[in-house]
C-alpha cells in the first residue's frame, strides 16, 4: 500500500496566474484526488450593482469585472439591458461590436497558448507568442481608446467610431500577421519536446464533457460542438460575416491548443469580412424609458459561454443582477480531469484550462 | 531541428523592446485624455455630475446661488459619459492629453472625499436658505392681503 | 426564455422528467430576494438550435430547506455552493466557505430591513 501525501497548490504559487487553490492527494506522483476552493477575490460587484450604481453606469462597472473579457461583459450587459427598456440598436453598431469582440479574441488566445508553452517549459515560443500579441493591442487602442478596459458598448449603442484610416491599419497588420500565425500553427503542431508534454495530458471525453455540462474550447477540443455563436443570431449577425466552428477529438492539451490556434483563423477572417463591408449608419439609439421586467442573454467570451440575468422595476437602479462566468461551468471538469495525471504536468494542464478568477468570483 | 537554427539567428538581430518611458510608444491622435471645463457656456444643469460613473464631477454652491466645477483626474476613468449628456455643446469636452500622476501633497483621496461632502452639503443649505426665504415672503404677502 | 412553476416538493420529478444529457446543459441557479419569500430558479439551454432557455421557478421562505440536484447533475455542486455562501438559504448536504471566506457575514446579498 502506497503512502499518501496532500500537497497543495495553493494561492500564491510561481506558474500559477490566477489565484486558485487546489489540494492534490497523490500516491507515488499519480493524483488521486483533489479539492478547490477560490474565495480570494471577492469584490461584491453584483451587490454594487444592484444599490449604487444607476442602470446607464453599470456597463462601465462591470467592464472591469475581468481585464482580458471587457468587451464580453460590456456587450452582454448592453444587450440585456437593451432588452429590458425594448429598443433596438442600429446596424453599424452590431458590426463594431463584433470586430472589437473578434479582436479580443485573438489576443486572449495568445496569451493561453502563450502561457501553455511557459508552463510546459519552452520559454523563448513564450516570448515570441507574446511579441506577436503586441500589434493587436496597439490596434485595440487605436480603435478603443485603452489597451485592456476598452469603455466600447454602451446601453443604446457604441461609444467611438471606426475612422477610414484605422480600418487600414487593420488591414496592414493582418495582412503581416498571416504567416507568423503559419509559424506558431507549425511549431505548436510539430515540435517534438513540446509534444511530449502535451499529448495526452488532462484529457477528457465526449461523454465527460456533456455529464458534467462544460463550455468553451475546452468542449470543443473533446467533440462537443457548442458555440453561442453558432446558435444564436437575433442579437449579432455571426452567420453573415462568415463564422465556423472549429472542433477537436482528442480532449488533451494538445488538442485545446490546436482548437485555439483555429479559432484565431477564423476570427482574422471574420475582421476582414466586416471592415470591407461596414454599413453607415447612427451609432447610438437615445431613449428615456426606465427597465421593467426580467431578461436573460448568452455571448460567447474567449474562454466560453457568458450568461446574463437582469430584472428591473421602473426605476433606475436595477433590482438583480446575476452573472455566470465560464469558468464557473468548468470547475467541476476541472476537479476531475485531473485524477491519473503525473504530477508535473499540472502547471500546464492548469494553463490549458484557461482559468479567469475574476470572473468566477466576482 | 529548425528551431535550433531559428534561436541561433534570434542572437543577430535586434531586441523588440521599446524602453519606455525614455523612448516614445506609439499614441493615436484621438486618444482618450482628461476633461476641460469652459465656465462661459456652462447653464449649470448638473447632468455630467449624476451621468458620471465613479463620482469624479461635482458642483458646489454659495450662499448668493453661484455654483463652482470640481473635477478629480485620478477618479475619473475617461469615458466620456459627461460629453455625451450636456446639453450645451462645447461647454464640456475631452483632451488628448494623457493624465499625469498624483503626488501626496494634492491629497487626492481622503482631500477629494472631504470635499465631495462639503459641496453636498453646500447645495442643500442654500436650497434651505432658499425655501426660508420664500416662506417668509409669502407670510409677507398674505399679512399684506389680509390687512 | 420560458418559465415553468415548480415547488420544494416536485423539484427532482420534474427536473429528471425534463432533463436529458444528450439534449440539455444546464447554465446556473439564481435566487432573487423578493422581500418576504426568495424565488429560486435553476436555468437550462438545449444543444440544437434555436437555443431556448428554460427557467425552473420557485417561491420559498428563508427557513425552508431546499433539495439538492447533485445525483441526477454532477456539476451542479458548484452553483448550490455559491448560493448558500451568499444568499445565506439552506440546501441538502452543502457547506458554506467555497465563494467566501468562512469567517465573512453570511447571506451580503439579501435586502437588509
Amino acid at each position: 500500500m502506497a503512502t499518501q501525501y496532500e500537497i497543495p497548490v495553493g494561492a500564491q504559487h510561481i506558474s500559477l496566474l490566477e489565484p486558485l487553490h487546489f489540494k492534490f492527494i497523490t500516491e507515488n506522483e499519480k493524483i488521486v484526488d483533489t479539492t478547490a476552493n477560490v474565495f480570494y477575490v471577492h469584490r461584491g460587484i453584483e451587490k454594487a450593482c444592484c444599490s449604487k450604481f444607476k442602470f446607464r453606469q453599470v456597463s462601465f462597472v462591470v467592464g472591469r469585472v475581468c481585464g482580458l473579457c471587457s468587451i464580453s461583459h460590456t456587450t452582454a450587459y448592453s444587450q440585456v439591458a437593451e432588452k429590458l427598456i425594448k429598443i433596438e440598436i442600429p446596424l453599424r453598431a452590431k458590426h463594431l461590436r463584433m470586430l472589437v469582440i473578434e479582436l479580443d479574441r485573438i489576443h486572449s488566445h495568445l496569451l493561453c497558448l502563450s502561457h501553455v508553452a511557459e508552463n510546459s517549459g519552452f520559454e523563448a515560443l513564450f516570448m515570441k507568442t507574446m511579441q506577436y500579441r503586441e500589434a493587436f493591442m496597439e490596434l485595440l487602442e487605436a480603435i478603443c481608446g485603452n489597451r485592456i478596459q476598452y469603455d466600447f458598448s454602451i446601453v443604446g449603442g457604441v461609444a467611438r467610431d471606426l475612422k477610414p484610416e484605422v480600418g487600414q491599419m487593420i488591414m496592414e497588420r493582418l495582412k503581416k500577421f498571416k504567416p507568423q500565425l503559419d509559424e506558431l500553427v507549425d511549431i505548436y503542431q510539430n515540435n517534438w519536446s513540446l509534444s511530449l508534454k502535451n499529448k495526452g495530458a488532462g484529457a477528457i471525453t465526449k461523454k465527460d464533457a456533456m455529464r458534467l455540462n462544460v463550455v468553451g474550447p475546452f468542449a470543443r477540443a473533446a467533440g462537443l460542438a457548442i458555440d453561442v455563436r453558432n446558435e444564436t443570431e437575433d442579437l449579432l449577425p455571426w452567420k453573415e460575416v462568415g463564422f465556423e466552428i472549429v472542433t477537436g477529438t482528442a480532449g488533451d492539451v494538445y488538442a485545446r491548443n490546436m482548437v485555439r490556434l483555429g479559432e484565431i483563423n477564423v476570427s482574422m477572417r471574420i475582421i476582414e469580412n466586416i471592415i470591407k463591408g461596414l454599413p453607415e449608419s447612427a451609432l447610438i439609439t437615445e431613449t428615456k424609458a426606465f427597465p421593467d421586467g426580467e431578461a436573460v442573454v448568452r455571448i460567447e467570451a474567449p474562454r466560453g459561454e457568458l450568461f446574463y440575468y437582469a430584472k428591473g422595476n421602473k426605476t433606475q437602479i436595477l433590482e438583480r443582477l446575476k452573472i455566470k462566468a465560464p469558468t464557473f461551468s468548468n470547475i467541476s471538469a476541472m476537479v476531475e480531469g485531473f485524477k491519473g495525471n503525473e504530477y508535473g504536468s499540472v502547471p500546464a494542464i492548469i494553463a490549458s484550462y484557461d482559468p479567469c478568477l475574476s470572473c468566477t468570483a466576482r | 531541428m529548425k528551431t535550433f537554427f531559428k534561436a541561433l539567428g534570434n542572437l543577430f538581430k535586434k531586441p523588440v523592446t521599446i524602453k519606455y518611458p525614455f523612448e516614445k510608444t506609439y499614441i493615436p491622435d484621438d486618444y482618450r485624455g482628461v476633461i476641460e471645463f469652459d465656465e462661459n457656456l456652462c447653464i449649470w444643469c448638473r447632468r455630467c455630475e449624476m451621468a458620471c460613473p465613479p463620482g469624479a464631477i461635482v458642483f458646489s454652491q454659495d450662499m448668493e446661488g453661484k455654483q463652482t466645477y470640481h473635477y478629480n483626474k485620478a477618479v475619473c476613468i475617461f469615458c466620456k459619459e459627461c460629453v455625451r449628456n450636456c446639453p450645451k455643446e462645447g461647454a464640456i469636452f475631452q483632451t488628448g492629453i494623457p493624465a499625469r500622476f498624483a503626488l501626496k501633497e494634492d491629497n487626492i483621496n481622503n482631500g477629494w472625499n472631504i470635499l465631495y461632502d462639503e459641496a453636498l452639503k453646500s447645495r442643500d443649505a442654500y436650497a434651505a436658505e432658499k425655501k426660508r426665504l420664500a416662506a417668509k415672503k409669502a407670510a409677507a404677502a398674505k399679512t399684506v392681503v389680509e390687512k | 426564455m420560458k418559465r415553468i412553476e415548480t415547488s420544494i416538493e416536485n423539484l427532482k420529478t420534474d427536473i429528471s422528467n425534463f432533463y436529458n444529457q444528450e439534449k440539455h446543459h444546464f447554465v446556473v441557479m439564481n435566487a432573487v430576494d423578493l422581500g418576504e419569500k426568495i424565488e429560486v430558479q435553476w436555468f437550462f439551454c438545449d444543444y440544437e438550435p434555436p437555443c431556448a432557455i428554460t427557467a425552473f421557478c420557485t417561491q420559498i421562505q428563508p427557513t425552508n430547506e431546499i433539495p439538492s440536484i447533485r445525483d441526477l447533475i454532477s456539476s451542479a455542486w458548484v452553483a448550490e455552493a455559491e448560493l448558500v455562501d451568499l444568499m445565506d438559504i439552506k440546501i441538502e448536504n452543502t457547506s458554506k466557505g467555497f465563494v467566501l471566506e468562512p469567517d465573512f457575514e453570511s447571506g451580503p446579498l439579501r435586502k437588509k430591513k
